[in-house]
């Protein structure tokens, strides 16, 4: 089994390419850092399902360590690794999966299957018009946190 | 060929022993004229044809015993290769090769007509022998070796004939319907077959002679195919030059040897390789890709000899370089196909889902369909109230259900596509069997209540109970009751 690697992406230009080229298909950033084992398990789905997806996603990785990416972090309000976020022709999609953040998905995947089923799910939504989807993930399989609002 | 043509007279000849060639003689003598036929029988009458002589010419021919005597010579002496002239042609030694190949040529044409003269003799001892024996040679052997014999455990065939021809041959031998011959057709006849075979050792001779000079002649067709095969290729085709102006497919089948294998099937045994079959290409390839290889190898060895043929590449490169491609071609067939890679799901929603229709959808839709009394209750008349189940307009509203005219409101005696819950089913069948002629001896339609004391209708029945004493045992409609699975 070949395994491409994802795409980093550590400087804004890149990333701004990336938004704006990727057309008609699902854009899968992940925000993380590599020395993380949350993260790297992510990214072993990660990789393992981008091919299986390739017709209708595209995922890449953004390490967040790089000074040029904070404005990104900051503009998503990303506290916690990894995190990924999804967007669609431009627009970013908002994901419902009962918890407190729905423009982001926090931690990591149980399984390959659970992550083909959400971009599926993103990607009908945004197909017709919607830019919140509910998540389909059965809540045990969702991975819990707590939201710190201003550090309280 | 003049020999040729004798021969077919010959054979015209034989008026006495087949009606058939009588026929075709009675029709050839038909297209002459009168005066010509009196001639031509007459010529045809002093042709001795119980001579051997005056049917094989050939081995009497002075052009055959000076070919032979030089191949003798040239055998003999060592080859010297400095002695190659600029033009070919001139070459002696070519023109030698060259008067070679003429004559095996005409070998294999004489061998044929011994072989008809030895067939035409021993017909009358042995006829089914030259169906079961092809090979004109090997014709020749055994009938020397069998003789006049009439019983055939007595010879001894082996290493002539495979053992299963051997088999056929012998059991044939036992129901032939021949007679041992005369003694002086017997001596012209083993004399044929000596000549036949002295004729094969001629050309073998001839043969190993021009293979031998193989690699000066044709270096690129040898240098694929090997000498060999080479001077077999030239010797049947006739030369360098014939043999490049054949097609390949022809260059493919030439000396392809008809395997009649006595009653065999020839369609599972199709190899159409001749002489190219001894090669060491083909018999280094795997059975599966024989006729592929049979295939490119006749292209390119006609290559190779149009190259020879004209004297283009005289040191053999040429040759060398297709037996390259030739042997890199079959190492690609041989690779296995790559690996398969997962391939991506497909989009979502991008294919449109297949409605199935037909006959089967349509009955399975049948038993959830709106029935005729649902239709007619869904409808209402203009003008007049509804009337419905509880009266007033409360309750469900009947439609045109009921209404005078139509005989709606029972139960149609079609029966019904609807699916019916089985023991709704049961109770219903009970239910209608109650009144039927052919009811269980034990029903009753009385009934015992601690209240009425009996009754004579049974408020049972109203509510679907049915009476207690309807036995289910006997009942008509019943199943069994105990099902076990074995």
């Amino acid at each position: 089994m070949e395994s491409v690697l994802l795409p980093t992406l550590t400087k804004k230009e890149e990333i701004d390419r990336i938004i704006n080229n990727t057309i008609d298909k699902v854009l899968v950033l992940r925000f993380g850092r590599t020395s993380d084992e949350n993260c790297l398990l992510l990214d072993d789905i990660l990789e393992k399902s981008a091919r299986d997806v390739s017709k209708f996603a595209t995922v890449a990785l953004v390490d967040v360590d790089s000074d040029q990416v904070q404005v990104y972090v900051n503009y998503f309000d990303i506290t916690l690794f990894p995190s990924t976020v999804f967007f669609f022709n431009a627009h970013h999609m908002k994901l419902d999966s009962g918890t407190a953040d729905h423009t982001k998905w926090v931690g990591k995947f149980h399984e390959k299957q659970d992550f083909i089923d959400v971009v599926e799910v993103i990607f009908r939504g945004a197909m017709k018009g919607k830019m919140i989807v509910h998540c389909p993930l059965p809540p045990e399989r969702i991975p819990k946190y707590q939201l710190l609002y201003k550090d309280v | 060929m003049a020999t040729l043509e004798d021969s077919f007279l010959a054979d015209l000849d034989e008026l006495s022993d087949n009606e058939a060639e009588l026929d075709e003689s009675d029709g050839d003598d038909a297209k002459k004229d009168d005066e010509d036929i009196d001639m031509d029988m007459a010529d045809l009458e002093t042709l001795n044809y119980d001579d051997l002589d005056s049917v094989s010419k050939l081995q009497k021919s002075q052009r055959y015993l000076d070919i032979m005597q030089k191949v003798g010579e040239a055998l003999g002496k060592a080859s010297d290769e400095s002695e190659k002239g600029t033009v070919l042609e001139d070459d002696p030694e070519y023109k030698l090769i060259v008067d070679c190949n003429q004559l095996s040529v005409d070998i294999e044409n004489e061998i044929a007509i011994v072989h008809n003269f030895i067939r035409d003799k021993y017909r009358l001892k042995f006829q089914e022998l030259e169906s079961l024996v092809n090979h004109p040679i090997d014709y020749a052997r055994v009938v020397k070796k069998i003789g006049n014999e009439t019983d055939l455990t007595l010879v001894d065939l082996e290493g002539l004939l495979p053992s299963a021809i051997i088999m056929v041959v012998s059991v044939t031998a036992l129901t032939t319907k021949g007679s041992p011959l005369p003694e002086d057709v017997l001596q012209k006849t083993l004399e044929a077959c000596d000549r036949a075979l002295n004729l094969d050792s001629a050309r073998k001779k001839v043969l190993d002679f021009v293979e031998s000079k193989m690699g000066s002649i044709a270096p690129n067709l040898s240098a694929i195919v090997g000498s060999a095969v080479a001077a077999k290729l030239m010797g049947t085709a006739g030369g360098l030059s014939a043999l490049a102006k054949m097609p390949a497919c022809n260059v493919q089948v030439l000396g392809h040897k008809r395997k009649n294998l006595a009653g065999f099937s020839s369609a599972t045994s199709q190899s159409r390789v001749g002489y190219l079959e001894q090669t060491e290409i083909f018999q280094s390839t795997p059975p599966a890709l024989k006729s592929r290889a049979g295939r490119i190898l006749a292209a390119k060895s006609t290559l190779a000899a149009r190259v020879d043929a004209t004297r283009g590449d005289p040191s053999g490169t040429n040759g060398k370089a297709l037996r390259e491609e030739i042997r890199k071609k079959i190492e690609k067939w041989q690779e296995p196909p790559p690996a398969r890679q997962p391939k991506p799901l497909p989009v979502p929603d991008s294919e449109p889902k297949k409605r199935r229709g037909g006959r089967r959808l349509r009955k399975m839709k049948e038993r959830y369909a709106v029935t005729d009394m649902r239709k007619l209750a869904n409808r209402m008349a203009f003008g007049t109230p509804e009337e419905s189940s509880l009266g007033d307009g409360l309750g469900e509203g009947y439609g045109m259900l009921g209404q005078a005219g139509s005989n709606r409101l029972r139960i149609s005696s079609v029966p019904s596509k609807l699916k019916i819950n089985p023991t709704i089913a049961k109770k219903l069948k009970e239910r209608n069997y109650a009144g039927g002629a052919t009811t269980s001896g034990l029903t009753s339609s009385l009934a015992f209540t601690p209240v009425q004391g009996i009754e004579l209708c049974n408020p049972q029945q109203a509510l679907g109970l049915g009476s207690g004493t309807q036995s289910t045992y006997f009942s008509e409609s019943g199943t069994f009751s105990k099902l076990k699975k074995i």
